[in-house]
């Protein structure tokens, strides 16, 4: 009896199965190990005062190796900065004050030229300036990177101090967040501990921006680099 | 005598204002030279492709004018 439908042969699929991570060969192993590749292909530019970023773009590090990614920025929530601020405000508007008093009460150095008073009024707007500029760099720079390999957290402080540590995300073991008060649930951003394995000092990233968040996707990644 | 004596008092006081704030404007110099240095340093360790120039930009900036101010002092008081 002839055949009155032949199905067509199935094209055999020649195209690898989706892969949520590489593999790479390291040096010193035969092995290949798993690399997670980041969850999300599009970047996202870091604004100058952002502090959550995911995917950021444009940011390196100087331990960056060749094709890791940075999955997750973090800086202190930008709610932190609001005491130097306000600091710089008052001190900034404190010399209007003191003219005002000044025009009161008399001039207490009447010997003083005009030149002397103004060269006085513009070191002091310098020194305010960089007062702010030097609490804002500490703030800029102060980061918590999330790559693909790695956790890093990179702190500065007074522009002397400079404590760089990383681990790997294969020796984190757990993460968790705090978030204690009423600013900090109100702003939404507490401390973020992340615990490692053995004697390696563990990770606390201060006023952190949505840590429930940061904590879902490191969690996340912990689960895809042990499977 | 006494005019005399009281004008050379506040001339004095007018050097030694001068002076200290020539010494005080030198060490914030040196200060800024210093907040240079580290912005350098910590651009070396995380950089910001797009706003990093404009925060090594205000160092140098603050510099510039520290440098200015101390000029100025050092001319016309």
């Amino acid at each position: 009896m002839p055949d009155i439908f032949i199905a067509e042969p199935k094209a055999e699929d020649t195209t690898a199965p989706e892969m949520p991570y590489v593999l790479e060969k390291q040096e010193g192993s035969d092995k290949p190990i798993p690399i997670i590749q980041p969850p999300i292909n599009i970047r996202n530019s870091v604004r100058l005062f952002a502090s959550f970023c995911k995917n950021p773009d444009g940011i390196s590090f100087q331990s960056q190796e060749q094709g890791e990614k940075i999955l997750l920025f973090l800086r202190r929530d930008f709610i932190t900065n609001a005491k130097w601020i306000l600091i710089g405000t008052t001190l900034a508007i404190l010399p209007l004050f003191l003219i005002f008093s000044q025009q009161l009460f008399g001039n207490p150095l009447p010997f003083l030229s005009f030149k002397f008073y103004l060269l006085f009024l513009l070191f002091y707007y310098l020194f305010v300036t960089t007062y702010l500029y030097i609490n804002f760099i500490t703030w800029y720079y102060n980061v918590a990177l999330i790559t693909d390999r790695r956790v890093i957290d990179v702190d500065f402080a007074s522009l002397v101090y400079k404590d760089i540590a990383t681990t790997k995300l294969s020796l984190v073991q757990d993460i968790s967040y705090a978030q204690v008060g009423v600013v900090r649930t109100f702003f939404d951003y507490g401390n973020i501990l992340i615990q490692t394995a053995g004697s390696l000092d563990n990770f606390i990233f201060e006023s952190a921006p949505e840590p429930e968040n940061v904590v879902h996707i490191v969690e996340e990644l912990i689960g895809k680099q042990n499977e | 005598m006494n005019n005399l004596f009281s004008s050379i008092q506040i001339v004095q006081v007018y050097s030694l204002i001068k002076i200290g704030f020539l010494i005080i404007d030198f060490a914030f110099i040196i200060f800024l030279s210093v907040v240079i240095k580290q912005v350098h340093a910590m651009n070396t360790i995380v950089n910001d492709s797009s706003d990093s120039s404009i925060i090594r930009s205000m160092a140098f900036f603050l510099f510039i004018a520290a440098v200015s101010l101390f000029l100025t002092a050092l001319v016309i008081l």
